[in-house]
């Protein structure tokens, strides 16, 4: 007696106690499942240590920048917009109700958490700087309070407007609409915010439209309706699973097993992923859709074998057992193919997709012990009495089916148009191959919404209205120089002599302390680490020089000079107080500015220090447009931003720059949050630096939840196509040898190739964006595509075995096996589609996707296999050598090797970094060698003694 | 509404919170009887704080410490000179360091008469031009640093209305409440203040939501030609976790300035400035 055999035997003796077993482990498991941690933050998509996202909290620490909410206010019913007396008096109370969203801190309760009440960007929070009478500049708050009259609304307006640091940000260009930007102490209260403007906006009737967006909004709200909808769509999925295979096999008691199995599978697999400590992620949340078609497929697949094999006479135990013998061994391999294809993910660089693919694996092997172990235990539950006129003995012999009779006459016309066929998939091919070429790699979350989801429609307003609502920061680093130059010490050097020159007017006695201060300066220099040390030490001897002296003593004054010289000298090494270095500041912004892709603007706005200079400089000089500009002094420079430091908001100014001024940060807001946009504004800024180089050495780096996105998904990208490869050779190695022949491996490859080629092709002619869910759906699709040709391919060979020529197999094959097949594509296909409903848009793509996915795989499997066993049928079915051990075969030990030595070489790169090249010899080595060695092998005595 | 009606109010008020006190926790007010009403307290503090000798001069070093502990240093010289006790006054910022901002000069014409403003100038030496200044309101940023305008310049007592909440062994606890809530941030402060000199010692500012959100401390209190003077304090904003401390050295009083608080001293400092 076999494994398989034993298997089933002890299932169908001990079936109560097989059924008790299960119970347990999945309450056990389940007990887990209200422990649950939600993690709805995309930023997680990236490790921890993810160097990108250390730079963005640091960026994040430094600018004392935070996520943002924007709540954007538009009134297209009154002309002046938003600027009347009614919207702005609600305008100022949304923005008093913001700053009242802080909630004690659950991790520190001495702490608020909520909007950050400091950083709120609104009318009433920020301040206007204009001329006042003449001679007369005048700061004061944009909005102290509600205008009381029509005039007052629109002079609010007219100062916004003529603000650039708000045009754009507060104020849209077309002076209408107004938007609140709200910081918060963490993206995760970003759905608490929205929540409760929600309600307060509720409270508010008028002529205005609210519009609330921001990707922390986006993100955070996904995550929350990606619950609910997994709520919904699962149990939804389910149930047109359950009325499918009712229609099927009409017995209501049978049905129940698959679906026990699907649950259980689903439980139980949740039910470790939480217990053992993983945050459920938005990947992980689709587990339970993922494993539902796959554990699903093994028990439809027992199904309509039993349903087609049951006669009354042999009853259900000899049936069933019959059954498992068929199916154990296709089943095993689907489920391993199915799970290998899920545990390649575990080898990208994502943790969430990690987690994912190691638990849809798990998952699988769980369904397949259930399937194989309380299947049959469970038709032992089932008397007798029940199933009479089950079965096709029963129902089929009078009553052909639609579907059977198409099955019958395709089976037929695979034989005599085999070559029509290959035609046609060839063809279709190269189309699907162009269309691949033509994908276009692209991610928003705000697009994970429909389009009639407030979020969505909030975004496309306030997009057309303003600058843009995606946050991405551009952060320019001084690059310290080692050390004190000869260049420079001369320069300085000669400073110090005019300096000196200048005083001697004053102080005649200047000389003395001009050469004690040189011979110091030309002994230290060689020996520092930096300028900035070395003209701190100056300073302090200058320093000390002087209160070594009584205060009314020249001398006094003359090293007082000499120590406010060094230290103004230091004051020039900070680069962005510097002339030069704001002007190349504006430059770039220009630049962001005009980056445009097919006449639309990427950049909608930038704001920086330099806009900031501009202004204060304007204003304190007289307010006449062409004083909006850097000034020619650094000094000028420091004195115009001391002078916006006496404001309401000083600290507005440390977003732009840290207060060293040694690093700058360019805030950018795009009109896009598509990751594809956003990578265009990087290559362009890539472009700019290397056609302007800066004015001193200055580092750039991106930072903001925008740029973030484009990283993770790059990641995606390149991780999921190594994944794919690897899993792809994977499976060919585990179908070779399932089939002992590398050619009917290759045979067993080709559907689920084409599918994906066709997936994917479709894809790219349509237009939509290869996105996160459509990544992690190339797994599913192999895993599912793999089965059916697993299950057709065993069945042929048996067949064939049994019959003795193809043509004579074709009938049988187009029978059960067939049937078994369509079922599962139609109780998938259609099972997936009250996804179509879900209002996120990944859930739509991934209910689409596996629709098509199981339609096509299903019709290449039942077309294309047969017409290629009709054309190969000499090759494939010639008398079976393979009494042979596996390993006297040399061609097949020789595709083994190299598949092998590519599978190493895929992992090796993408999991310890292992360059491409490197491994390329390393390969052009192992390869022969093998190929020795399987030639070797092939030719020991053991394989001629046959 | 009248001064006078407020007067009596508050000082109604405060004999209330003061027989309050009486009846619930009478070791604590051991020399009730000694309390004087809370025009008088306000009013000496307010000498104490802003007014003492008929002029003066300090250098000032200002050392803003923000949340992420980054330092920035401000020093400049600070002229005062009393136009009438107690009433308008002058002052004169003559800015040191950062030293590309030395030079840089801040005059004030201070006005206590409620509905006049105050007159401010400010001297930007890189562009050699004098600007006048008008404010909305005094409560914002000196020079970058976490105190005020207003706590530099002072707060005219008659925008709030005073109460005494509370009298310890050291300290008279005033709460002033601003009559109009519209031109300041917060909804009310409590002032202690010292029993024996009337030396304000520390501010407490609460928002809407009662919740204390800004203090100013005395940390150091000298007396200079015999006049108590704080040469240390620390603002802390709890909101930004940020804290600014002032520094005063050289501090001389009686001096007897010129007049040299006038536009045309802007860009000519007189020597009392520069050193």
């Amino acid at each position: 007696m076999n494994i398989k055999q034993m298997i089933a035997n002890y299932s169908l003796n001990h079936y109560k106690t097989v059924t008790i077993v299960m119970v347990i482990i999945t309450l056990g498991l389940a007990a887990f499942i209200p422990l649950i941690k939600v993690d709805t933050d995309p930023e997680n998509m990236l490790s921890p240590e993810e160097p990108v996202k250390l730079f963005h909290h640091h960026t994040k620490k430094q600018f004392n920048l935070s996520d943002i909410v924007v709540l954007g206010i538009v009134n297209n019913k009154h002309p002046d917009g938003v600027f009347n007396v009614d919207s702005l008096a609600k305008i100022y109370n949304l923005t008093e109700f913001s700053r009242t969203l802080q909630w004690p801190d659950k991790n520190h309760p001495d702490k608020l958490s909520g909007v950050v009440e400091v950083d709120i960007l609104a009318p009433s929070t920020v301040d206007n700087i204009e001329q006042g009478a003449p001679g007369e500049i005048r700061f004061e708050w944009l909005m102290s309070r509600p205008p009381a009259t029509p005039e007052e609304a629109l002079s609010i307006r007219d100062k916004a407007l003529s603000n650039p640091l708000l045009k754009g940000t507060l104020i849209s260009e077309d002076g209408k609409a107004l938007c609140l930007y709200l910081p918060l102490t963490s993206k995760d209260m970003s759905y608490k915010v929205y929540t409760e403007l929600k309600k307060e906006i509720a409270t508010m009737p008028g002529d205005e439209e609210f519009y609330i967006t921001g990707l922390p909004v986006a993100e955070d709200t996904f995550g929350v309706e990606m619950f609910i909808q997994m709520a919904v769509s699962a149990p939804l999925a389910m149930l047109v699973i359950f009325l499918l295979m009712l229609f099927f096999f009409r017995k209501l008691v049978l049905i129940i097993s698959p679906l026990i199995v699907a649950m259980v599978s689903v439980i139980s697999t949740m039910g470790l992923l939480i217990g053992l400590g993983y945050p459920v992620h938005i990947m992980s949340s689709m587990i339970p859709i993922f494993l539902m078609p796959i554990a699903v497929v093994d028990s439809v697949h027992i199904l309509s074998e039993f349903f087609g094999l049951y006669t009354p006479q042999k009853g259900r135990r000899e049936t069933i057992r019959e059954v498992m013998d068929n199916l154990f061994t296709p089943m095993l391999y689907t489920s391993l193919t199915s799970a290998a294809g899920f545990i390649s993910l575990a080898l990208t660089p994502i943790p969430p997709v990690q987690v994912f693919g190691i638990f849809v694996a798990i998952g699988i092997l769980m369904a397949w012990v259930w399937t194989v172990l309380f299947v049959p235990a469970y038709v032992m539950f089932i008397s007798e009495k029940n199933l009479a006129n089950f079965g096709t003995a029963a129902s089929a012999e009078h009553k052909q089916t639609l579907l059977t009779r198409l099955l019958h006459s395709s089976g037929r016309f695979t034989y005599s148009s085999a070559k029509l066929i290959i035609t046609i998939m060839v063809i279709l091919t190269a189309v699907a191959g162009y269309g691949i070429s033509r994908i276009r790699i692209n991610d928003n979350p705000v697009k994970w919404f429909s389009k009639s989801h407030p979020i969505r429609m909030a975004d496309t307003e306030l997009n057309r209205h303003f600058g843009g609502t995606y946050m991405a920061y551009l952060v320019l680093d001084t690059v310290k120089e080692k050390g004190v130059s000869s260049e420079y010490l001369q320069a300085l050097t000669q400073r110090l002599k005019k300096k000196s020159d200048e005083l001697k007017n004053e102080f005649p006695q200047v000389d003395s302390a001009f050469n004690e201060a040189k011979t110091i300066l030309t002994q230290n220099a060689p020996t520092t680490n930096d300028k900035d040390t070395l003209l701190d030490d100056m300073s302090r001897f200058a320093n000390d020089k002087m209160e070594s002296l009584p205060d009314h003593d020249t001398m006094y004054d003359i090293w007082y000079e000499l120590a406010d010289f060094f230290d103004l000298e230091k004051e020039n090494l900070k680069l962005f107080k510097q002339p030069e270095v704001l002007r190349y500041l504006e430059r770039l912004q220009d630049y962001l500015a005009g980056i445009k892709v097919n006449g639309r603007t990427l950049v909608g706005k930038t704001n920086s220090v330099s806009d900031v200079v501009k202004k204060v400089y304007q204003e304190l000089i007289d307010g006449r447009p062409e004083n909006y500009r850097i000034p020619d002094t650094s000094a000028a420079v420091a004195q115009s931003l001391l002078q916006f430091q006496s404001s309401h908001n000083p600290d507005d100014l440390w977003h732009l720059v840290s207060s060293d001024y040694m690093h700058a940060n360019i805030w950018c807001q795009l009109t896009s949050g598509d990751n594809m946009d956003m990578n265009k504004v990087i290559a362009a800024v890539e472009q700019f630096f290397r056609d302007n180089p800066p004015p001193a050495p200055l580092a750039h780096n991106w930072a903001g939840l925008t740029y973030i996105n484009t990283v993770w998904q790059d990641k995606m990208v390149s991780g999921m196509l190594q994944s794919f490869m690897g899993s792809f050779l994977v499976v060919f190695i585990m179908m070779s040898i399932l089939f002992r022949s590398p050619l009917w491996g290759i045979i067993c490859m080709i559907p689920l190739t084409i599918t994906i080629v066709l997936i994917y092709g479709m894809i790219g002619l349509v237009g939509k964006d290869y996105d996160m869910p459509v990544a992690v759906l190339s797994s599913l699709t192999l895993g599912l595509a793999v089965d059916f040709a697993i299950h057709f391919l065993e069945r042929a060979r048996d067949t064939y075995r049994q019959k003795g020529s193809w043509q004579a197999s074709v009938p049988e094959m187009f029978g059960e096996p067939a049937h078994a097949i369509s079922r599962n594509v139609l109780v998938i296909a259609i099972g997936f589609l009250p996804l179509l409903a879900a209002p996120l848009v990944p859930y739509k793509t991934v209910g689409i996707l596996l629709c098509a996915i199981m339609t096509v795989s299903g019709t290449i499997t039942l077309l294309v296999l047969p017409a290629i066993l009709r054309l190969a049928e000499k090759v494939l079915f010639k008398p079976a050598k393979q009494l042979h051990g596996v390993s006297c075969n040399c061609a097949f030990c020789l595709v083994i090797s190299i598949s092998s030595v590519l599978l190493i070489a895929i992992n090796a790169h993408q999991y310890f970094k292992i360059g491409w090249s490197k491994l390329t010899w390393i390969s052009i080595v192992i390869i022969p060698l093998s190929a020795l060695i399987c030639g070797i092998m092939s030719r020991r005595k053991a394989c001629k003694n046959l | 509404m009248s001064f006078s009606r407020i007067a009596v109010w508050v000082l109604l008020c405060s004999v209330m919170v003061w027989a309050d006190n009486e009846t619930a926790n009478q070791d604590k007010t051991p020399e009730k009887t000694e309390t004087p009403d809370v025009s008088t307290i306000v009013n000496k503090a307010n000498f104490m704080a802003y007014y003492q000798g008929q002029d003066g001069k300090s250098r000032v070093k200002m050392t803003i410490t923000d949340k992420n502990n980054t330092v920035r240093i401000r020093e400049f010289n600070i002229l005062r000179k009393d136009k009438q006790d107690g009433g308008d006054q002058f002052f004169y910022v003559y800015f040191l360091k950062p030293a590309d901002v030395r030079k840089m000069v801040f005059m004030v014409h201070k006005h206590t008469d409620i509905d006049k403003d105050d007159d401010r100038w400010l001297y930007m030496p890189s562009i050699d031009n004098v600007k006048r200044i008008s404010a909305g309101d005094k409560r914002t940023s000196f020079v970058g640093s976490d105190f005020l305008y207003e706590d530099v310049s002072g707060r005219s007592l008659q925008e709030d209305t005073h109460e005494i909440i509370e009298t310890t062994d050291k300290h008279y606890v005033i709460k002033n409440v601003p009559k109009d809530k519209k031109n300041v941030e917060f909804s009310y402060y409590n002032v202690w203040i010292n029993r024996d000199n009337y030396m304000p010692v520390k501010m407490e500012y609460y928002d809407s939501n009662n919740k204390m959100y800004r203090k100013i401390e005395a940390l150091t209190i000298e007396t200079i030609q015999n006049y108590p003077t704080v040469v240390k304090s620390q603002v802390t904003d709890l909101a930004k976790n940020s804290t600014t401390v002032m520094e005063f050295s050289n501090v001389e009083y009686d001096i007897k300035l010129d007049d040299i608080f006038t536009e045309r001293y802007l860009r000519r400092p007189p020597r009392e400035a520069m050193r």
